[in-house]
């Protein structure tokens, strides 16, 4: 397999666009990443995209869409559906194209659009689990996660505090962030001041939808090199699934076992080890980390899952002030889906969108300093998952 | 209005009607593994003989976890008028699986972590012809020993 590094990035900044289509935000991003690539679209030798259900029957060919408007020039293209980390999946099939030299230059793609508010079911089949969970039990993602968060509380003595002081932390970053959604900078009394939505979570505490886009372009680390003196590389990506035996309450799931004999949330786990072992480096290397905010909870769980330190320790980390950009081991320098909401297709390449502009030294304000080794992990229903390692 | 009839706004989760309403799960004659709801085949991967049974579960457990969902969800879920916040839990049955649920009470002084719980059927709405449409919820036990 050969070396393979990211040649472009582009993305449209997150946010409500009802006057644009997802193919339109797609168009933008794409044309960034071509520009920021010194390419046209015409040497783009292969393609992958996703878009998440709101883009309908059309959306499950979104990349058969964009290539449509860009000009249709008869190269592979393949549409990728895997949840949250569907534009991660799509980056780990640009990268396989160009690792095993099947093509040199390839594109990913994650485009979407969402609705306003909870997530609904699609339609009214009573056999399809999305339909039960919320006819028979009325729980929302953020239900789901509510329930998580609570465990966690009198597991590990989380408090109402640190959840919203996580969002006051991802708040301060986003606001120096030009494509984030959201630019206020929140205090902790503003976010305790929040209405509860799913308790112990709060408005604030928990991401908006939002509609964006990323594309990312790769070709081999010869040609990475070649075009620019900032490198970066792909040193680790996978798409992971859970193990049975795993005692996480899984959204979409309406039950798990009591005793664990696998780890709880395998699927990140599992996700976050293969990338470490594919670059041979571990945890302890690692400078930034973007990791699925989709609430306070989350921040705390996946700092845990992806090794950043031991389980119960994730609050200390926030309570100390390290996942700060200037903190020990800054956590979501981008500002987050807490600052972006989530664009559910797109997230994970927004993700390595940032990774690459820190790795490359170009984030301005929110900078963190001589960062050599950035992960990204998204989060993905139904023990669905995918990391992302890059180094410079 | 007059309640005709209640049925279970989904069939296959739960024993109705009945006067002690249980989960049907599916559990695995070979492994032991047991899956709510149930399926035709045994979930654990490493199984050698898969063969599985439909079962009812135990009626009586504790809370794991809960939370209070203070706003609307969209449809399919049907919301009484006005909304009113509910609880959702999940309970550790002693057969060494949790399952999630709505609850019937809010009150924060029955819902602890580690608290009896045991299963009922509610009605989740009425429709116009007097059809109720049941789910099954935990409830907090009060002052019953079953240790």
């Amino acid at each position: 397999m050969r070396e393979v590094g990211i040649l472009g990035i582009g993305i449209h900044p997150w946010g409500k666009f009802r006057s644009k289509t997802y193919v339109d935000l797609g168009v933008h991003a794409t044309q960034e990443a071509l520009k920021d690539a010194g390419l046209e679209w015409t040497d783009i030798q292969s393609m992958a995209c996703g878009c998440y259900v709101w883009g309908g029957m059309a959306g499950l060919l979104a990349g058969h869409q964009l290539a449509y408007v860009m000009g249709e020039t008869g190269i592979p293209i393949i549409n990728i559906y895997n949840a949250c980390a569907t534009s991660t999946a799509a980056l780990r099939e640009a990268w396989l194209m160009v690792a095993s030299g099947q093509c040199d230059v390839a594109l990913a793609v994650g485009l979407d659009k969402s609705p306003e508010g909870f997530l609904p079911a699609l339609g009214d089949d009573p056999h399809d689990a999305d339909y039960v969970r919320w006819r028979m039990a009325g729980v929302s993602n953020p239900g789901y996660w509510g329930l998580e968060a609570r465990r966690r509380m009198f597991e590990y003595g989380t408090t109402e505090e640190d959840l919203a002081l996580i969002k006051v932390k991802s708040s301060k970053a986003g606001a120096l962030n030009p494509n984030a959604r959201y630019r206020k900078v929140y205090t902790t009394a503003d976010v305790l001041k929040s209405p509860m939505v799913c308790d112990p979570l709060r408005l604030f505490e928990i991401c908006a939808t939002s509609d964006g886009a990323a594309a990312v372009i790769v070709a081999s680390m010869d040609r990475v090199r070649q075009h620019t003196s900032k490198p970066v590389k792909i040193a680790g990506i996978s798409v992971s699934s859970s193990k049975f035996g795993d005692p996480a309450v899984r959204v979409l799931t309406l039950s798990s076992p009591v005793t664990a004999t696998a780890p709880y949330m395998s699927e990140s786990v599992i996700a976050a080890q293969m990338v470490y072992e594919q670059a041979g480096i571990g945890p302890e290397d690692v400078d930034i980390v973007e990791l699925p905010d989709n609430s306070s909870w989350h921040e705390l769980v996946y700092m845990e899952n992806m090794g950043i330190c031991k389980r119960g320790e994730a609050e200390q980390l926030v309570r100390n002030g390290d996942t700060e950009i200037g903190g020990r081991i800054p956590v979501c320098p981008s500002g987050g889906a807490a600052s972006f909401g989530e664009a559910v297709a797109a997230q994970g390449l927004l993700q390595v969108h940032e990774n690459v502009v820190q790795l490359r030294g170009q984030a301005g304000p929110r900078q963190v300093q001589g960062a050599k080794v950035a992960i990204s992990q998204v989060y993905g229903m139904q023990g669905n998952n995918s990391a992302v390692l890059l180094t410079n | 209005m007059d309640l005709i009839r209640q049925i279970p706004a989904v069939e296959g989760f739960f024993t109705w009607p009945s006067e002690q309403p249980a989960l049907i799960a599916s559990h695995c004659v070979s492994c032991g593994s047991y899956a709510f709801p149930a399926f035709s085949t045994c979930i654990n991967p490493h199984c050698p003989d898969k063969k599985v049974e439909q079962v009812t579960l135990s009626r009586k457990g504790k809370l794991w976890t809960y939370t209070i969902h203070h706003y609307q969800p969209p449809p399919p879920f049907i919301s009484p008028e006005p909304f009113k916040p509910y609880g959702i839990g999940v309970v550790e049955l002693p057969e060494g699986i949790k399952v999630l649920g709505m609850l019937t009470t809010i009150d924060p002084d029955a819902l602890q972590v580690g608290a009896d719980m045991e299963l009922v059927v509610e009605a989740l709405n009425t429709d116009a012809e007097g059809t109720a449409y049941l789910t099954w919820k935990f409830a907090p036990v009060k002052g019953v020993d079953h240790a």
